[in-house]
Parts: structure tokens; C-alpha cells; sequence
């Protein structure tokens, strides 16, 4: 089913790129939990109450006193949405549509490997970079948490919002994965891979507004995943259904196309 | 028995691109060379064989496997080396061929290891560093490590300087002992001609003509520049009766198809100064072959 060989040297080709994302959500998640403090807290609201659409765009809506809902509206409304999506967006590119761009993909195909098992290898190595990342992404919150205020955060809760934001990751990677997949050229992986997921969050960002731009909701993939909700009504888990699907869907069509199109080696 | 069969093979890319109708088979253990100008489909060819790209119509198969379906099956036994050599660039040398040897269930570096002192080969440093014709090294070298018994060759020695293009011919010849099928495909003449037994000539995406060696070398036309002492002399043998391209002043250059035996007696007569050889391009050979020019349709 899948190429060891292929897999560990994907794991040395992008270790460091993995190591930068860490290191970047490490230092964002220490700084927003250091920065929790209910008097703050008031004091954003205060922010929110003036400025309200310019906070909104950014997903900081109902700043809450408790450390999950800080947590939730600073981390979970922009940067645990960008920052893994960039992730998600190279490493993707870097997997399949980079080797048939250069021409290396020949160097895999000229072995007995047959072109279903080392895309999927590519599959499975860009899904799980991702869970590793959203995983040790909620390990650290989860320590800075307990190191600066211990038992403050409400981890269960906490546990789920994370599973809702893989599902998120897990779809947006779909689109990336899928990009690469039937490209043959990484300018057209670029295109579709970072294209249609910026253009979502740019949606999100108009929908969040609120008015009439409001009904944009139904047109951003970003609506699927909404951290207030998540923490009022942890038990539905429609959302996080859909964006499964939406994975599924756009994973094995990209290893279908792969499968079935010309590659001009 | 014929170990590659390629029947009928057309990929139309549009605007007289692509190839169209190519038929032909290779025995077991025979050379075969695949001779054409740059964009002629030899390459688009060899995507075919390697599973790469799906005909518009046609099939070609390799060993009694289809090349498109049963790709995994085939490259057990295939070596390949394409056109243009990309490999991973943040890799090594070494650990570049390893990770091929790796991917292809190679467990003994024996070969590889002889390859790279048949070919004087030193694969330290970073392959983005190589130049080509070290990367065209590293290729053979990741043909030859799994001792394939069918060999798909773009363009093989492109980038080796003229010592180690005889370090190939000596490699091909090695392997045609051993019984080795190779699909070798080429611009130049002489690449062929030293290691093929067969080869099918190829312009415009159509099969031109498939023919043997000889055949091919009697056709083969040579153009001689003779300088005489005296500009009498060069005026005198220009009337032998031979097929003159220009005369001036002092030299003479006459061209020779097959054999030379004729003009060597002639030249005898005379006081020469020097004897220079003019090969044949390409296109002047296709010219040759077919009495037509390169444009016309053969």
C-alpha cells in the first residue's frame, strides 16, 4: 500500500519546514495565553464594543472571561487557521506537483512502484504532517496553559474545539493535496492549492462582518469551523461531518486524476 | 520473440505535434536504436513505454505487458534513463542512488559500485551542485544497479565528455553480450551506428523507415576536403570523376558514399597536402536516405 522508502525520505525533506510551524505556534500560543487576564479581557470587549466590524474580521467576536473562550477567539479565529494552512499549501505542493514540475517523479516511476502507491504515500505522509502539527499545536496550548494558570483551561472542551479544527485543516489540505495532484505545473498547484483557500478566508473575513455580507457565509469553507459555537454545543457534529466529507472527496479524486493523467516526464 | 512491440502507437498533441502510427518491434536481446532530430517523438515515444502518458490510439507493450497498465510489473526488469535528468536536488549523490536502489528493492550495491568506478564517478556534495554530465552519471549509474534486462535509453550519452562517451559504447556492448534489450534513442549518427544492430529512423512524429546497420552505413555519405600542392593539381583530379561538393583554388571536397577504396587509389596520383573528414549531419544523412528535403514527406 504504501512506500516506506518514499515515506522516510519525505520525512528528511521536511522535517525543517515542520520544525519553523512548530516553532511559530509555539511562540503565538505562549504569548495569547500569557496574555489571558479577565481584567483584559473586559478591556477587548471595551475594544470590540468600539471597533466592532475591524475585530469581527478577524473572527474576535465575544472575548469571554474564561481561558478556553480567550484561547478559542485569539488562536482558533485567525492564527490556527493561517498558519497551518500555509503549512499545508507548501508541503502539498512540495509532494507531488514540485517532483512532476522538476521531472523527478520519473525517478520515483522508473521503479517497481506503481503510480497508485506513491501517491498515495504522499496522501497519507501530507494527512499525517497535519494531524502531527494540530496535535503537538494542542499539546503546547494545553502545557503553557497548565504552566501559567493550572486548571484554568477547560481541556475536554478544549479537546474537541482541536478535533473540529483538524477537520477544518483536514479539508483545506484536500484542496491543497488535490491542487498538486492534477497539476502539472506548480504554478497551477499554487493556483488552486493557496488560491481557493485564501479566497475563502477572504470571504469569511466580509462574512464576518455581519449585515448583509452575512449570507457570504454559505460560500466560505471557514463557516464549517466556528470556535463560539463549537464551545456552546460540543455534541454537534454536523460541521465537522461535512468537512470530513469534503477531505474524503478531494483526496481520492486528486489520487484518481494522478492515476489516470498524461505526465509529461 | 520480441520483447518491445509497439503497434500503431499515435498521441496527437495538436498543430502537427506528437507522433502518429508508430509500429515497430524489438527482439530480445537486440540494440535498437531510435534516431531523429530534436522534437521529432522519440522522447514522447519513450513516455509511452514508460507508462507515463496514454495513447490516443495504439498500445505498445514491453516483455508481453502493457506499458500503461502493468508500468509496476515492467520496471522489475527496466532500466531508464530520461531525456532531461531531474532528481530530488536537496539529495546527495550517494544517498540519491541508495534511496533509487532502496525504491527499486536493490539490497546489493555491487553494480552501482562498479558503475561508479567504470565511470569515474565520485557522488559526494549535493546534487543541485553536479553538473551534468556528473548527473548524467548518477542516471546510468541508477539504470544499471538493479542488472535490468530491458534498457529504455533518451539521449544516453548527452553531457559525458568524449572519453567517457567511449566508457558507454564499452557499457552498451557489455550488456549486448549479456543479452540485454536496448531501446536507445539519439540525434547523433555516431552514437548509434557504434552499438546498434537495428534502428528506425523517425521525423515529424511518423516512422520513417526501420533499417539495419549496414544498410544505413553504405548510405552513410562522407564528404572528404582534400588540399592539393598546386591549384593544377586540384583542377586535374577535380576531372577523376568523383562527386564534387566545391573546388577552391587548392582543395577539392568530394563526397563518398560506401566505399572509399576508388578515391584512395586516386588520391595516390597526386602530391597531398592534407585530408580532412567532414561527417555528415543529421539531416544531411536524411537527406541522403531519402533524396528529399528534410521538409518533404517521406
Amino acid at each position: 500500500m504504501l512506500n516506506f522508502t518514499l515515506f522516510k525520505r519525505e520525512l528528511r525533506a521536511n522535517y525543517v519546514v515542520f520544525l519553523i510551524f512548530v516553532g511559530v505556534l509555539a511562540l503565538y500560543e505562549s504569548m495569547i495565553v500569557m496574555m489571558f487576564d479577565p481584567q483584559l479581557g473586559e478591556m477587548l470587549d471595551q475594544f470590540a464594543k468600539v471597533m466592532p466590524q475591524i475585530m469581527a474580521a478577524f473572527g474576535m467576536v465575544s472575548v469571554g472571561s474564561t481561558l478556553i473562550e480567550f484561547v478559542s477567539s485569539y488562536l482558533y479565529g485567525f492564527l490556527l487557521l493561517m498558519f497551518p494552512m500555509i503549512f499545508e499549501i507548501i508541503v502539498a505542493n512540495r509532494l507531488v506537483s514540485r517532483y512532476v514540475d522538476r521531472g523527478s517523479m520519473a525517478c520515483l516511476l522508473a521503479t517497481p512502484n506503481k503510480r497508485s502507491k506513491i501517491i498515495l504515500t504522499q496522501a497519507t505522509f501530507m494527512f499525517l504532517s497535519l494531524l502531527s502539527l494540530i496535535i503537538i499545536s494542542t499539546a503546547m496550548t494545553i502545557a503553557f496553559s497548565e504552566m501559567m494558570f493550572p486548571s484554568a483551561l477547560d481541556i475536554p472542551k478544549f479537546l474537541v474545539l482541536n478535533v473540529n479544527l483538524l477537520g477544518l485543516h483536514f479539508a483545506i489540505s484536500g484542496i491543497c493535496f488535490f491542487g498538486s495532484a492534477v497539476a502539472n505545473s506548480s504554478k497551477l498547484s499554487y493556483s488552486i492549492g493557496a488560491g481557493i483557500p485564501i479566497a475563502f478566508y477572504l470571504i469569511q473575513m466580509l462574512a464576518n462582518m455581519g449585515g448583509k455580507l452575512e449570507d457570504l457565509k454559505y460560500a466560505t469553507i471557514f463557516s464549517l469551523f466556528d470556535p463560539a459555537s463549537i464551545l456552546k454545543e460540543p455534541g454537534n457534529l454536523m460541521p465537522l461531518f461535512i468537512l470530513c466529507a469534503i477531505g474524503i472527496i478531494l483526496y481520492s479524486s486528486g489520487i484518481l486524476i494522478f492515476n489516470k493523467k498524461d505526465l509529461s516526464l | 520473440m520480441s520483447e518491445i512491440v509497439i503497434n500503431n502507437l499515435t498521441k496527437n498533441y495538436g498543430s502537427g505535434k506528437g507522433i502518429f502510427d508508430v509500429t515497430l518491434s524489438v527482439k530480445k536481446g537486440e540494440v535498437f536504436g531510435f534516431l531523429g532530430p530534436n522534437g521529432a517523438g522519440k522522447t514522447t515515444t519513450i513516455r509511452h513505454l514508460m507508462g507515463f502518458i496514454n495513447a490516443d490510439k495504439g498500445s505498445c507493450t514491453i516483455g508481453g505487458l502493457d506499458c500503461r497498465t502493468k508500468s509496476a510489473e515492467i520496471q522489475k526488469t527496466l532500466g531508464y534513463l530520461p531525456g532531461e535528468i531531474a532528481f530530488m536536488d536537496d539529495m546527495k549523490g550517494m544517498d540519491f542512488i541508495r534511496f533509487i536502489a532502496k525504491m527499486k528493492d536493490v539490497a546489493d550495491l555491487t553494480r552501482a559500485n562498479e558503475l561508479m568506478e567504470l565511470l569515474e564517478l565520485n557522488p559526494q556534495g549535493l546534487l543541485k551542485k553536479m553538473s551534468k554530465g556528473m548527473k548524467q552519471k548518477i542516471g546510468l549509474v541508477c539504470v544499471f544497479l538493479s542488472n535490468p534486462k530491458v534498457l529504455l535509453l533518451d539521449e544516453p550519452s548527452s553531457g559525458l565528455d568524449p572519453l567517457m562517451q567511449n566508457r558507454f559504447i564499452e557499457l552498451i556492448l557489455a550488456e549486448k553480450k549479456k543479452g540485454t534489450t536496448i531501446f536507445l534513442s539519439s540525434h547523433i549518427f555516431e552514437e548509434i551506428e557504434r552499438t546498434c544492430d537495428r534502428t528506425a529512423i523517425i521525423r515529424n512524429g511518423k516512422l520513417a523507415t526501420i533499417t539495419d546497420m549496414q544498410t544505413l552505413r553504405a548510405s552513410k555519405q562522407k564528404t572528404y576536403l582534400i588540399t592539393f600542392e598546386t591549384d593544377e593539381q586540384a583542377t586535374a583530379f577535380a576531372k577523376e570523376g568523383f562527386k564534387l561538393s566545391s573546388v577552391t583554388s587548392n582543395t577539392v571536397a568530394v563526397s563518398v558514399k560506401g566505399d572509399v577504396m576508388p578515391l584512395i587509389n586516386a588520391m595516390n596520383k597526386y602530391k597531398i597536402t592534407a585530408l580532412d573528414v567532414k561527417t555528415q549531419t543529421l539531416e544531411e544523412l536524411f537527406l541522403n536516405f531519402y533524396g528529399k528535403g528534410e521538409n518533404g514527406n517521406a
